[in-house]
Order: C-alpha cells, then structure tokens, then sequence
C-alpha cells in the first residue's frame, strides 16, 4: 500500500470511472472519456514530477 | 422534460437529497439508475477505504487553519462512511506516515465525488438531466 505510484495509478483509476460515468451516457464514449482521463493524470503527473526535478526543495 | 419535472421516488427532494449524501449511490437508486448507482458507490467507497488504510486524516475544522473548513466539508461529503470511521475511532491519521498526504487526498476525493453525486442526483431529480 505504500506504494506511491500504485496509489497514484489507483487513484487516476477512480477519478476516470467516476467522471466517465457521470458525464458520458453513451458506453462506447465513456470508455474513451475514461481512459483519456486516465492517461491524462497519470502522465501528467509524471510530467510535472520531472519538470519539479531542478527544484528538489 | 423542464425544470421541475424530474422523476421522483415520492420522496419530497430535501429528504431525497439527504439520502443521497448519507449512503453514495443511494440517490441513483432511488431514481431508477441502478447500474451507475452501483459503480459509484463502489467508486466512493473504495477511495474512503484506501484512504482510512494509508492512514489519512479526516480533517475537521481546526482554529487558526482556514483551509482546515474546506477540508471539513469534503469530509463530512463523505455522508455515513464518515460516521462510521468516527463512530468506530477511525481516520485520526497519522501524520508521519509515508502514506498520510495519499491517504488525505483518497479521503477528500471521496467526499468531494459523493457531494458531485448529490449534485448529480438534484439535476436528475428536477429533470435538468434525463439520464
């Protein structure tokens, strides 16, 4: 559970779902919604952990 | 169908809304949306637990700390599985824990989703939103 990137990983999972299903009707666009959503705050969060790099305090 | 003439369960809608809160999902259910009911409650409910297990806090207004009263309110969106977490000495948090701000983050998340629910289930409930 200690995990950062798991919990990071699980949490992208659950905000995807939840905003799929509350925003998209449709099955096959919330499909997309969702998985667009994941990879969104996943990568984008890798993203802004490596532009952090220089300023590590 | 216009504002106003959502399907109800003959519930008047304070008391529809306010089940909606207490258990998430509760208000789909009521209002015939079973399936997405379901994934939403599981939704909330895994992000509350996970984030009672990594050890996180559920904040309540602390004097002195402003932001402490935005967290409340995502706390207490968290309807009965807040209660419980009190009633059963749960969700202090412990601040030394690696896994403490992810917990946090897991426990507001989920309050701040049930909250959209209530929301979700008002627009349904007036027939702003037909599905």
């Amino acid at each position: 559970m200690a995990d950062h990137f798991t919990l990071m990983t699980l949490h992208a999972l659950l905000l995807a779902v939840f905003f799929a299903f509350l925003w998209k009707k449709d099955p096959g666009e919330r499909k997309r919604y969702a998985v667009k959503v994941f990879l969104l705050l996943l990568l984008g969060a890798i993203a802004v952990g490596w532009l952090m790099y220089p300023f590590p305090s | 169908m216009g504002r106003g003439e959502g399907a109800r369960p003959g519930l008047p809608l304070a008391v529809l809304l306010g089940l909606a809160w207490l258990v998430p999902g509760l208000g789909h259910v009521l209002l015939g949306r079973k399936s997405r009911a379901w994934v939403f409650g599981a939704v909330v409910l895994v992000s509350f637990v996970v984030g009672i297990l990594c050890q996180g806090e559920l904040i309540l207004p602390k004097p002195g700390d402003p932001l402490s009263y935005f967290a409340a309110v995502a706390t207490v969106g968290n309807g009965l599985l807040f209660f419980l977490a009190r009633l059963l000495g749960l969700g202090d948090g412990v601040p030394t824990a690696v896994t403490y701000e992810y917990g946090n983050t897991f426990l507001l998340t989920a309050g701040i989703m049930n909250l959209l629910l209530v929301l979700d289930t008002y627009d349904m409930a007036v027939g702003k939103k037909e599905w």
